[in-house]
């Protein structure tokens, strides 16, 4: 009985294959489902990729009058331009630095704080906490820049004028470029730490209790329960994030960086995007703007591919 | 089965539909063009206009204002704003994406995108009709010469006063600690030592500074106090046709160490290098400091301000200093050659000649006095008073910022009308400011053509700009500032000096 219905399993599996090859992708067997893809799909064309072929103009003396196919082709002329350009290597450095430094300084601290929330038993403690923490993300960078520059001007500061109180010499925060990346990394902790937790906190939740139990009948303490039980659950959590904050790389924030920038402090603070808008849009130079958009395009391409095949050979699943 | 995927057929088909009319639809909204064009325009018929110009101002004017103007001109106005502090994006997308209006404010001419989208005749060349129209026609040569770009005018140009910039200083201050006003550099630093150490306003602790400034190298004081030693104006070009940098010369350096004078002793706010320009004021309307440095006519508005916080606050304006004490010395460098930028007419919006010829109307009957009253003052009886004398007074000022400022940087000309301010600090400046034209410093470079500063220039700019600050807080010596005036000339400041060399000697050949 077993073997026919096996034979005719099969026939039908071979059918189906066959089937899919001859209809391409069975387009009216799953009409319903390749529509509910659709928008989805036209979204995707239309504003990610149809955009895309406008990177050509990095390859081009852009006109805007003249459009992309009237404006003249100069090759890798921009590209030249950039690599040569003194600014260049101040600018990767910068760019890798605080990149370096929003890993290493920012991306544990979340984590840390979900640990620690998750441990808080007073209900509504726990959820006031959280809500506190919330509110600094829904601000912009302009009223945070803002808020810092009353804290840490020279001329009236708070925190300068406690530095005077106690006689210690004033410190000039803002124009200093010593301080621009502690300023700036302190600015992304208070704002969106809270904001961060937020994943992390609902992957503690799913944890299975029964874990959680077991581990109390060997006796661990809750530091034990931490490190041997939540820690591991939300492993595959902490990878994906950390793929993907790596993602953004190059995306330090433009708009916070641009609101710190001042000339005091450039040779730290210019980055791919401050320079993008001052030498290329603000000059209304397009191809050379494209240029250097597509240079950090193309790194932030690459460290995604490193790190996620990074993630692989520890044993984890990675993006994609 | 079959019914289904019909059904779902056609639910896919209204789908695709909706999709593709919702695009159409969003691209339809930006390109549409103003209504009736290519129908020739009659000279008195109601003119359909719209206007991207810049926004000075928070938010853009109610409609009171402009349906007056509307009546006045006959025509019907769409404006479309952009904020000053985004002009420079914003105008150059719109020009990259040709989503324009049949006027464009442009006033950044030295922007290289501004510039080339002018070259390549995007927009209408005005030069042969502008003697047609009462008002355009007396646009005097030199303006309309300044005003071009190679040789060529492409819109109408705003006339501004020539030089607008000066000191502001604390009046009752000077009378408290027995000074005098200067009218030397060195006198203006006395003043600046006396309020910082001699307590002005009596309170018995040390809370002010003499000099309070902003992170502008232009428009806040070092560049005025730059033309009170000499410097020239951006270039300098000499009787052979060399061209020198101002940061080249003596008086940019003297400049330098005068504000580096400043800055140790602590006569200066020790923040001006990030401090915003409303800081600023609000700092001078707090009483925290004496002496403020920009615009002659912002007096006004620093008085204003204090009312209620300061209201001893007395203040004299100076115009006349010098480093020598010479008034064959005085100099005081224009602003953009008094150019104030372009009302320009893209041919892609304002299709033929007849539309041009009307639009140019439009731009004529603004300048006509009642219209130049609305947009300065208001409506008479609502936002102001006017006297026999045609002095206007401001009746509500809250009712004016909001309704009547903001038309006023849409002024195609902003002086020598009838009607004029009666308050007598405006009157003040508006005299000053009439002085400093006699003794304007021009840019010669302001209408010569460099590839490398089109494409460079205000990178290497940034070079300059870096170097000084630090020079005056002191983390550069001398020899640091010449190392970036050299790494300015390698990088492309060479090519910059021979290529307006060789434009200039062509234009004076």
């Amino acid at each position: 009985m077993a073997k026919p219905v096996n034979v005719s399993d099969a026939s039908l599996l071979t059918h189906d294959r066959q089937a899919v090859r001859k209809r391409g992708f069975g387009v009216r067997k799953h009409m319903l489902l390749y529509l509910m893809i659709l928008p989805g799909f036209l979204y995707f064309v239309v504003f990610k990729y149809f955009p895309m072929g406008g990177l050509v103009i990095a390859f081009q003396d852009y006109q805007p009058y003249r459009g992309i196919m009237g404006s003249e082709w100069v090759g890798f002329k921009h590209f030249i331009r950039l690599f040569t350009e003194p600014t260049f290597f101040m600018l990767l450095r910068n760019t890798l630095v605080l990149f370096a430094m929003n890993i290493v300084f920012f991306f544990p601290l979340p984590i840390i704080l979900a640990l620690m929330l998750n441990e808080v038993r007073h209900k509504f403690f726990k959820n006031s906490i959280q809500t506190i923490i919330y509110i600094p993300h829904f601000m912009s960078w302009v009223i945070i820049v803002s808020i810092t520059y009353v804290f840490l001007t020279v001329d009236g500061g708070v925190l300068n004028e406690l530095l005077a109180a106690v006689g210690l010499p004033k410190i000039s925060f803002l124009t200093s470029s010593e301080w621009l990346r502690t300023v700036y990394i302190g600015q992304i902790i208070w704002k969106e730490l809270g904001w961060s937790t937020i994943i992390y906190l609902a992957a503690i939740t799913v944890v299975d209790t029964q874990l959680y139990e077991a581990a109390e009948m060997d006796g661990a303490g809750r530091l034990r329960k931490t490190w041997h039980v939540t820690l591991p659950a939300i492993r595959p959590v902490i990878i994906t994030l950390l793929i993907l904050k790596i993602g953004s790389t190059l995306d330090l924030g433009f708009e916070h960086m641009y609101l710190l920038l001042n000339s005091l402090n450039r040779e730290v603070a210019e980055i791919f995007d401050t320079y993008i808008y001052t030498a290329g849009l603000k000059n209304g130079q397009l191809s050379y703007s494209t240029t250097v958009g597509l240079f950090k395009g193309v790194v932030g391409l690459v460290l995604v591919m490193l790190s996620n095949r990074l993630a692989k050979k520890m044993g984890e699943d990675g993006v994609y | 089965m079959k019914k289904v995927a019909r059904k779902a057929r056609k639910t896919g088909a209204l789908l695709l539909c909706t999709t593709i009319l919702l695009l159409s639809a969003c691209s339809g909204g930006a390109s549409s063009n103003q209504a009736a064009s290519g129908e020739p325009y009659d000279e008195n018929s109601k003119a359909n206009i719209s206007w991207l110009n810049i926004l000075h101002t928070a938010s853009p004017p109610t409609e009171t204002i402009l349906n007056k103007i509307e009546e006045k001109t006959n025509s019907d106005i769409q404006f479309s704003w952009i904020p000053d502090a985004s002009k420079e994006e914003r105008i150059n997308t719109s020009l990259a994406s040709d989503s324009l209006a049949d006027i464009v404010t442009l006033t950044m001419l030295d922007n290289s995108s501004v510039r080339n989208s002018l070259k390549s005749g995007l927009f209408w060349d005005v030069e042969p009709y502008l003697n047609d129209y009462p008002n355009l026609a007396k646009i005097s040569e030199d303006t309309r010469r300044s005003a071009s770009i190679s040789g060529t005018l492409y819109g109408v140009p705003f006339q501004k006063d020539l030089a607008r910039n000066g000191i502001t200083i604390r009046k009752d201050w000077l009378d408290k600690l027995g000074l005098e006003t200067p009218h030397t550099t060195a006198e203006l630093m006395e003043v600046a030592r006396a309020f910082t150490e001699d307590d002005p306003d009596g309170n018995g602790k040390d809370d002010t500074t003499g000099f309070v400034d902003r992170s502008d190298l232009t428009y806040g004081a070092f560049k005025t106090l730059s033309s009170y030693f000499g410097t020239p104006n951006i270039w300098e070009v000499s009787a052979d046709g060399k061209m020198t940098p101002e940061f080249m010369t003596q008086g940019y350096a003297d400049t330098m160490d005068y504000m580096k004078e400043l800055y140790q002793k602590g006569y200066i706010n020790q923040d001006f290098a990030v401090t915003a320009k409303t800081d600023q004021q609000q700092k001078f309307a707090q009483g925290r400091a004496g002496i403020y440095v920009g615009a002659i006519f912002d007096s006004k508005n620093l008085l204003n301000m204090a009312k209620g916080i300061q209201d001893d606050m007395e203040l004299v304006l100076v115009n006349d200093i010098t480093s020598t004490g010479n008034e064959a010395d005085r100099a005081i460098w224009a602003a953009n050659n008094g150019i104030g930028g372009l009302l320009s007419f893209p041919r892609s919006e304002v299709k033929d000649e007849a539309e041009l010829k009307r639009v140019l109307k439009f731009v004529n009957d603004l300048l006509d006095e009642d219209v130049y009253a609305l947009m300065t003052y208001g409506i008479e009886g609502t936002h102001y008073t006017v006297d026999d004398q045609d002095a206007a007074t401001i009746i509500d000022t809250d009712l004016w910022q909001q309704e009547v400022q903001p038309f006023s940087a849409s002024r195609p000309k902003e002086s020598g009308f009838k009607i004029h301010d009666a308050d007598p600090l405006k009157k003040e400046s508006d005299k000053l400011i009439a002085d400093n034209a006699d003794y304007a410093v021009l840019n010669p470079a302001y209408s010569l053509e460099s590839e490398t500063y089109n494409t460079q220039g205000s990178e290497l700019q940034k070079t300059i700009t870096d170097a000084t600050y630090k020079y005056i807080l002191g983390e550069l010596d001398r020899a640091g500032f010449d190392a970036a005036v050299e790494s300015w000339k390698k990088s492309g400041g060479d090519a910059i000096i021979a290529e307006y060399e060789a434009a200039y000697k062509e234009i004076q050949s």
